[in-house]
């Protein structure tokens, strides 16, 4: 069969007609739902140098490795625990293992052959873009105009900036307060909010016990709402009556409930609300009110500052909600450092949106413009750039390629890898006396059945043995026996924070000296080891040993 | 944007929903989740009372009568000097001024609640037990002290009673020496305790003592008999503080750390851990691995002492250095051997021969320690009481009996003994 191709009849057109573009090659063919602003590459194109800078951060030396190693025991046992399973010192200490899903998350991702260390920094990476990324685009959604959105990616990360250096199941936990809190800001409501808000809050009860943030910044939404409709109109029952208002006080109540979607159910919340109260927390900076004599305090007070100045210019319309959660997590943050995290997301976004506000009517410009235009061709833009970064970072390299970095660039330089390097080559006898900080690392890579002090899970250790350490680590009078009477033959110190027990330690000739010592990282073994399990001695009489010296040798038991 | 009305019958759904799901969820939650509940909202921290089937407490029977130990004759010439003259010379019916309750507690527990002496100086057990319960008593003796004192040796607490024990003059010496003592006497669960202010048992004593256990305070040797004692064969508890402890944490605690700790040199908690394997021989609160432990544990001590027993029979109190207490010896007061030789001789004489070191060893630890006691004059011994109180038990185990049981005999027969010498002497 042939085709006989004809050609098309010749028509006599304008000289200048023939050499016209085709309109129809130019017509952007991309369907109006994916067109994106030009603002959004903008957005993603920082949003990949974000990415890229916490996807090459080496990763923190706490809490994750204690948290991989609750998962990796849920993992083998194939259960929660009930009580503390790792810690000796800690048996039967009732354990409630809020980011249960967290833990088994992050040991799927570092337990993938392709994924490994990659995959924490990935992660964290991920998680970090995706709340600056929520933030930006609220900002956007709100303003039209990317230059805002980035004042308040940077706001939150300047603020966050020093919470934001450790990976830990909070960030899951913040992951989904940034996503509420963009949800509720949102100038409409969505009918969809009955499922997306429960839901969230049934995942985040199963990540970190931090959904309660979550249900407080409901509750300010709501009676924010409340309170609003009472000023303007005056009337209680409006405002008891006010659709929005009663709307968010359902999806309170449903988010409430569907935390109770987790293996603890209702203890969860009982959990919660104590584990603040643990005195052993005191010990902690991060739990610490806010000084300003640090630089997370002089940024929350540089903040603060900033946002009373644009709050009295502002022309924008203040809601109750915003005062509410400004001054409710402002104050939890004095009271305890580690509250900042959820104070800098609402900073942040209210600080970019009332800014916008301030130079729209400084340049006499309505407060809402006009909708930017959207193409086709910055869709493309904007995936070509999330592409390109995901590419190049280490996460992209080990998912595309299988190819790792060196270990020594993916974990932090305080990470103690010199002495889960040598208790491996020499398995400690009885329990290890080790630095706070250090205790997550080496019972996630240290010798299998390792009997450390403590680790980061600080709440978990008994208030007894708390003391004991912090005796032992601020040399109180009496902390040398305490090492003997916790049966301690080795002992695991940083040279950073630790000088003046190292010296002293040193002195004491119960230790071997010199110990063993390189980065930073110092280890003292017992001369003679103290032993619970029998020593190998042969009994003989008193008189016969007299002259001879018993030198019992160690058995681990 | 006008919003969309929420329906009345919506607003109901969402309510029935949540109270459901919470219903539910405090409903199939367990009692110790319903608890904590209840204590979060009420502010209070109660704790569920542990169940004790038992109306009076275990014991443990010794397991040998072994005459080359101790014979007769020296086993009542100890006992002879360790009973509990704590009447007032001048007023009998009144106990001596100051009594310290250490004192009453060492006596009791070694003379039980059933002694009775004809000696009317000497404290029954019932009067030794009632100084114990009643703070009554206990005023008689304290009342109008210059000394500065406790102002009770029981205490009420929000939810019980308790025991005051630290360094007050007129406070119990060590926590939960009062109930060990008590129970290693054969208090009886209903036994009526009278604090200052109510009527209290020795029932709610155990159970305030069972919550507010901590399992990482200095002393926890008495705590451990006297659980044992009362709970097995339950394994664990709940404490106070939410931790469930169990009678294998208890095993380990006893054997922390260097064994110089622990009161009496180390060797209560030698004891305590010998009253658990005992315990478990019955009723099984360990687990074998703890078990095998524990006994690896006391033949590390049996061994140690084996090495640091000195020539004339007496341990040192730093008999947990082995070979070295004798090359390096302490320089000990008298008292410091009696309390060790007494203590070793002591859970020596509940202990399984494997345990044991050579038999040359108890016997020449026998001798002195009972040779060191006959010598002591009333004095001596009134201010030493303590330490050589278990002496006397030590060695009545090693008789397969018990000091009380022995001496109501050796009293009743002592005419006869008296005469039968007289009559030996004759024939001579």
């Amino acid at each position: 069969m042939s085709t006989v191709i004809e050609e098309p009849p010749t028509e006599s057109l304008p000289e200048s007609r023939v050499h016209d573009p085709d309109i129809s090659v130019l017509t952007d063919k991309v369907p109006e739902s994916l067109r994106s602003p030009r603002a959004l590459a903008g957005i993603v194109l920082v949003l990949g140098l974000v990415y890229a800078f916490f996807c090459s951060r080496p990763i923190w030396h706490t809490d994750v490795w204690g948290h991989l190693s609750y998962g990796r025991y849920i993992w083998e046992t194939q259960s929660l625990p009930r009580t503390e399973p790792l810690l000796p010192f800690a048996k039967g200490m009732p354990f409630i293992d809020a980011p249960w899903l967290s833990q088994l998350i992050g040991l799927a991702i570092v337990s993938a052959p392709r994924l490994q260390l990659a995959g924490l920094q990935g992660l964290f990476a991920i998680l970090i873009t995706c709340c600056s990324g929520m933030l930006a685009w609220r900002t956007y959604r709100e303003t039209r105009n990317g230059w805002f959105s980035l004042l308040s990616l940077a706001a939150f990360l300047a603020i966050g900036s020093i919470p934001l250096t450790v990976l830990r199941p909070q960030l899951a936990g913040l992951a989904c307060f940034i996503f509420l809190l963009t949800r509720l800001a949102r100038r409409t409501n969505s009918a969809r909010d009955w499922v997306v808000v429960p839901v969230t809050f049934a995942f985040w009860a199963n990540l970190h016990s931090s959904f309660m943030v979550g249900l407080g910044l409901l509750g300010c939404f709501c009676l924010g709402r409340a309170i609003d409709v009472l000023r303007r109109t005056g009337s209680l029952r409006a405002a008891l009556s006010d659709v929005r208002a009663k709307r968010l006080f359902l999806l309170s109540e449903l988010a409430a409930t569907a935390v109770l979607v987790n293996p603890y159910t209702v203890r969860l919340y009982v959990e919660s609300w104590r584990i603040s109260r643990n005195e052993n927390l005191e010990d902690l900076t991060e739990w610490y009110p806010l000084t300003f004599r640090d630089s997370q305090g002089q940024l929350f007070v540089a903040a603060a500052v900033l946002l009373a100045i644009v709050y009295r210019l502002s022309p924008r319309r203040v809601r109750t909600w915003e005062l509410m959660t400004l001054v409710g997590f402002g104050l939890a943050t004095m009271w305890s450092t580690r509250m900042i995290v959820w104070w800098a997301p609402v900073a942040a976004l209210t600080l970019a949106q009332h800014t916008f506000a301030i130079w729209r009517a400084w340049s006499h410009s309505p407060l809402v413009p006009a909708a930017a235009p959207r193409t086709g061709k910055w869709t493309f833009v904007t995936l070509g750039l999330v592409w390109i970064f995901f590419m190049i970072s280490p996460f992209g390299i080990a998912v595309i390629h299988g190819k790792h970095s060196d270990t020594s660039r993916s974990l932090s330089s305080f990470t103690p890898r010199f002495a889960v390097e040598y208790l491996t080559k020499h398995p400690p006898q009885g329990p290890v006396f080790n630095t706070y900080e250090w205790g997550d690392y080496l019972q996630w890579a240290g010798p299998k059945g390792i009997q450390l002090f403590v680790n980061s899970h600080a709440h978990l250790i008994p208030r007894d043995v708390w003391l004991a350490y912090m005796q032992v680590i601020e040399q109180r009078s009496g902390w040398e026996e305490t090492l003997d009477r916790y049966g301690i033959n080795t002992i695991v110190v940083d040279l950073a924070n630790r000088e003046s027990l190292i010296k002293k330690l040193k002195e004491d000739d119960k230790w071997q000296s010199p110990p063993a010592e390189r980065d930073g990282q110092v280890i003292f073994t017992r001369k003679k080891p103290i032993l619970s399990g029998p020593p190998k001695i042969e009994a003989t009489k008193a008189t016969d040993v007299q002259t001879e010296e018993i030198n019992p040798k160690p058995e681990a038991h | 944007m006008k919003s969309k009305q929420i329906s009345n019958a919506a607003v109901y759904s969402v309510q029935a929903i949540v109270v459901t799901a919470f219903a539910a969820a405090v409903a199939m939650g367990s009692p110790e989740t319903r608890q904590l509940i209840r204590n979060e909202l009420t502010g209070s921290s109660y704790v569920p009372r542990v169940t004790v089937t038992r109306e009076t407490p275990l014991t443990i029977e010794p397991l040998y009568n072994e005459p080359d130990v101790v014979s007769d004759e020296d086993l009542a010439a100890v006992l002879d000097k360790i009973q509990p003259r704590f009447w007032s010379k001048g007023d009998p019916t009144k106990p001596l001024p100051g009594l310290k309750p250490n004192y009453v507690e060492h006596a009791l527990r070694t003379w039980w609640i059933k002694a009775k002496f004809e000696d009317p100086e000497v404290m029954s057990g019932v009067a030794l037990k009632d100084y114990l319960v009643d703070h009554g008593k206990w005023l008689t003796a304290w009342a109008g002290s210059t000394r500065k004192t406790a102002e009770s040796l029981i205490e009420d607490t929000p939810d019980g009673v308790s025991i005051n024990w630290g360094k007050e003059e007129g406070a119990s010496v060590h926590h939960d020496h009062w109930l060990a003592c008590l129970t290693e006497a054969g208090i009886t669960l209903d036994e009526p305790v009278f604090t200052p202010s109510s009527r209290k048992s020795v029932a709610d004593v155990l159970q305030e003592a069972l919550r507010d256990f901590r399992l990482d305070e200095t002393e926890i040797e008495w705590s451990a008999m006297a659980f044992g004692f009362w709970i097995a064969p339950q394994k664990e508890w709940m404490t106070r503080s939410g931790r469930t402890v169990s009678f294998d944490m208890l095993a380990e605690r006893l054997m922390r750390g260097h064994k110089r700790f622990g009161v009496c040199s180390g060797t209560h908690r030698v004891y305590s851990l010998m009253v658990l394997i005992r315990l478990d021989d019955d009723y099984h609160i360990l687990s074998p691995e703890t078990r095998e432990l524990a006994m690896d544990h006391l033949r590390s001590v049996r061994d140690l002492i084996t090495a640091s027993q000195f020539e004339d029979g007496h341990w040192p109190s730093n008999w947990a250095e082995g070979a070295d207490a004798i090359t390096k010896p302490a320089d000990d007061p008298l008292y410091k051997k009696v309390i060790a030789t007494g203590h070793h001789l002591e859970w020596l004489a509940i202990a399984p021969k494997e345990l044991h070191p050579p038999r040359e060893l108890i016997l020449k630890a026998s001798a002195w320690v009972i040779k060191t006691t006959i010598e002591q004059t009333d004095k001596d011994i009134g201010e030493r009481y303590t330490f050589f109180s278990h002496v006397g038990n030590a060695l009545a185990l090693w008789r397969h009996t018990h000091p009380a049981d022995f001496w109501m005999k050796w009293e009743s027969n002592r005419p006869a003994v008296a005469d039968a010498a007289s009559v030996g002497m004759k024939n001579q």
